[in-house]
């Protein structure tokens, strides 16, 4: 199992926006895949329709992980399954910060939970904080959304200090440029140079699209519902390199989680797609279904 | 982590989704039909195997009867034609899976199936999917029939299992229940046919008391009954065990009229096995062009692969024979004079007929049988005492012989026979007549194959397989002799004959119980 984790200093750089359509597009390639919200603003899950998870009181402080492993809810996208935030989340830090080994809670949770999935994505709050430390221990990959602008290279520079700093491996670091404008010469100028300055840079760039804030009126990925646009392409394409990276190869997107039609009539395609019989979300449909009814085409 | 399981509900008719659009926004998706063939073998292997095979269009889907309905597909295979043979399959899971199960047998088609399905979503207010159902109608496919089954499969989402109770609680209340019967279970029954048990060592319900005539029509009439049954399975040429064990039938009734004599009156009984006997000629070609043909893999991986091609040609000859020779006995067993003949025969030994008096047709059938296994025994053992390493072919073949006649002996009446004995003086012979059959099958086909050579392919390319391959078996036969006077040994001494002769040997001054009535 793979802990990715979507993450930025910075707010509004398309943390969220990267982590359910990665999400997606890892759970189209064939990944049994996790999307744990820890942001307690709760946009990845409502971006799913999942409603936010059980409310989180210090009370509960005892057992995080009971907490969370209580709040998988399955999406409406077989093989992707979702942890829902809450405002309580906010609490993480102080309950952390009483705990032993406080800085490798969020690893021994997730450690859990590696026979139920491939990937385990994170979509983080923008700041730095214990729990931030938690994520940084508990990571293989931190992909950092960057707007090529001052203040997110800016935020960036923060984020590499901090890890030379703590004495925790850089290389994790893997930031991308997001929302990238063509137009703007400024983003042109930073791409141009900033790359070469810092270690890990992907080559894949996530334009800036009016698709991409359709999302919220939708309320599913972007993949879900545009496969051909600009910014659909790159957020596959993004999946294909870190997978590369990651050593696990690129793989095929099967276009059968939901791209060509609604996010519900997916069931047996993804089971066909993704036939591995440990991953209950993709199989229990299909192994559940009667012979005749999986079988006719 | 543990996910909930699915829910299957049977649902009345006038049952449809309509009763959840209160409380669930329904989608449908996938609406889809076929109509599913399913296939099995004459012994039902596939059934009683815990397993169905359908094939829906071009593919051959193998699943797991479970209990209520069809499981999920092990394996599938997509086929151009017909597969009829475990090794017609292509894929090794398919035929690894059907080898068991099929043996010899070949599938045909059992019963039809139009399978309806409509793959749906409920959701909630918010728009999210919280529960997945899977509705199924199941007919014959003919119009104007209504349907067979309907059915409901609730899928929970995990973190939305309430909802997925909720669902079959409502259609509970609507006249949903927990599935019963399968599709395939509705179907058979719907076209009248019941998957049985196949034996060829029917009960035949024999007590000690039983009359010598009632015993004996009883098991003719029982064989009868199943070579009878096997005749279609023949003039469809399934596979070669309807002619094989149509012949053992056949032979098994010839068997007991002559091993319990004066039971029937003698000429009544001469013109039976006369016409049982004619009957089996007519297929004795045909058998042998099975065995061989069904040996084929056997025999060429005795020789090297340089020879294959010779012994190909050799099974291309007897592939084409045989074409001939199943139409030769189709054509006689469609005659009429066939037909005429199993009547003649059903009539004789029906039990409403009446024959004359016979000497032993009142015997109470436990002395008179527990005698003859006694003396058949024996006779064994007297064969048995001078066989060595020069011992004639003929003198093994009538050792087989009389031990095929005491096992038929032993199987008929072993109703009669205390239970363990009767099983562990059945595994030896078994393990006897094995070796015996070995020796005599390689005998024969030595004696076949060269016959084979001297009339159809003297001098041509076949002879040097021919030759390694009779010489393969020669020295089979020579190995298997040896094994035959070992178990020949255990068979006539020490515990064996002791059992034999305690369970079988009739005191000497034990009066002949009068004739009942």
């Amino acid at each position: 199992m793979k802990v990715i984790s979507s993450y930025s200093i910075k707010g509004g750089v398309g943390k969220t926006s990267l982590a359910v359509n990665l999400a997606f597009a890892l759970c189209e390639a064939g990944q049994r895949t996790l999307l744990l919200d820890l942001d307690p603003q709760g946009a990845a899950a409502f971006y799913f329709r999942v409603g936010n998870a059980e409310k989180f009181r210090m009370r509960d402080a005892h057992s995080i992980a009971d907490g969370l492993y209580r709040n998988i809810r399955e999406s409406d996208f077989p093989g992707l399954d979702i942890i829902p935030s809450n405002i309580g989340f906010r609490h993480f830090d102080i309950v952390l910060d009483g705990m032993a080994k406080r800085r490798k809670q969020l690893r021994m949770i997730l450690e859990e939970l590696k026979s139920d999935y491939d990937v385990v994505l994170l979509d983080c709050p923008p700041n730095i904080t214990l729990l931030s430390e938690n994520i940084f221990k508990a990571s293989d990959a931190i992909l950092v959304p960057v707007i090529p602008t001052v203040l997110s290279r800016r935020t960036l520079e923060q984020l590499t200090g901090f890890f030379r700093e703590e004495d925790l491996p850089c290389e994790i670091l893997r930031p991308f440029f997001s929302m990238v404008q063509k137009r703007s010469k400024m983003h042109r100028e930073i791409m141009a140079e900033l790359p070469a300055l810092q270690p890990g840079f992907l080559k894949t760039v996530i334009p800036f699209s009016a698709e991409v804030e359709k999302m919220g009126l939708r309320r599913m990925p972007l993949l879900a519902y545009s496969h051909t646009c600009e910014a659909a392409l790159a957020y596959r394409a993004l999946c294909d390199e870190i997978l590369s990276q990651l050593g696990w190869g690129t793989m095929k997107h099967t276009a059968s989680v939901g791209m060509t039609r609604s996010p519900a009539a997916s069931t047996a395609a993804t089971a066909t797609a993704a036939p591995s019989t440990s991953a209950p979300a993709r199989t229990s449909p299909a192994i559940a279904a009667p012979a005749g009814v999986t079988a006719i085409p | 982590m543990q996910r909930k399981e699915s829910v299957r509900l049977l649902l009345p008719d006038d049952v449809g989704l309509e009763c959840l659009r209160k409380d669930w926004v329904c989608e449908i998706h996938r609406q889809k039909s076929g109509t599913l063939t399913f296939w099995d073998t004459y012994e039902w292997g596939l059934w009683f195997g815990g397993c169905a095979l359908y094939s829906y269009g071009e593919v051959y889907h193998l699943c797991a009867r479970e209990e209520g309905w069809l499981g999920g597909v092990l394996c599938e295979e997509k086929a151009g034609g017909r597969r009829r043979f475990w090794k017609d399959f292509e894929t090794e899971p398919m035929r690894s899976r059907l080898e068991g199960m099929l043996g010899l047998r070949g599938l045909a088609p059992v019963v039809g199936g139009a399978f309806r399905l409509s793959h749906g979503d409920l959701r909630n207010k918010m728009g999210k999917i919280v529960c997945r159902l899977d509705w199924t109608s199941v007919s014959t496919g003919k119009r104007e029939e209504e349907e067979l089954l309907q059915s409901c499969l609730v899928m929970p989402l995990l973190g939305y299992e309430a909802e997925a109770s909720h669902v079959v609680d409502k259609l509970i209340e609507c006249g949903a229940k927990t599935p019963g019967d399968d599709p395939l279970v509705v179907l058979l029954q719907h076209a009248n046919l019941e998957p049985q048990e196949y034996t060829l060592r029917p009960a035949f319900g024999l007590k000690t008391e039983t009359s010598a005539r009632e015993a004996v029509g009883c098991i003719v009439r029982t064989i009868l009954e199943i070579a009878f049954r096997n005749v279609p399975g023949i003039l469809n040429d399934i596979d070669t065990e309807f002619l094989h064990d149509y012949r053992i039938c056949l032979r098994k009734i010839r068997s007991v009229l002559s091993l319990v004599k004066d039971v029937f009156p003698a000429e009544g009984t001469r013109l039976m096995r006369k016409a049982l006997g004619d009957l089996a000629r007519q297929t004795n070609r045909l058998r042998e062009l099975d065995v061989y043909l069904l040996a084929r893999d056997e025999y060429l991986g005795l020789l090297p692969p340089a020879f294959h091609p010779a012994l190909d040609v050799m099974f291309k000859d007897f592939s084409a024979e045989r074409e001939m020779e199943v139409q030769h006995v189709i054509s006689k067993m469609r005659a009429a004079s066939f037909q005429r003949l199993l009547g003649e025969i059903g009539e004789y030994f029906s039990a409403d007929t009446r024959h004359e008096p016979s000497s032993a047709a009142a015997l109470p059938v436990d002395q008179l049988i527990f005698s003859r296994i006694y003396k058949s025994y024996r006779k064994i053992c007297r064969l048995a005492a001078g066989i060595g390493a020069e011992t004639p072919d003929e003198v093994l073949h009538q050792v087989r012989v009389a031990c095929k006649k005491l096992r038929y002996l032993m199987e008929f009446f072993s109703e009669l026979i205390p239970g363990e004995e009767a099983s562990e003086m059945q595994k030896v012979l078994r393990r006897l007549q094995g070796r015996l059959g070995e020796f005599n099958d390689s005998s024969v086909q030595q004696k076949s194959l060269l016959n084979y050579w001297e009339q159809k392919r003297s001098g041509s390319e076949v002879a040097p397989g021919l030759g390694g391959l009779v010489s393969i078996l020669y020295h089979r036969q020579q190995q298997t002799r040896e094994q035959i006077v070992q178990a020949l040994e255990m068979f006539c001494g020490g515990s064996t004959a002791a059992t034999f002769k305690r369970v079988f040997k009739q005191p000497a001054h034990v009066p002949v119980r009068q004739p009942r009535g």
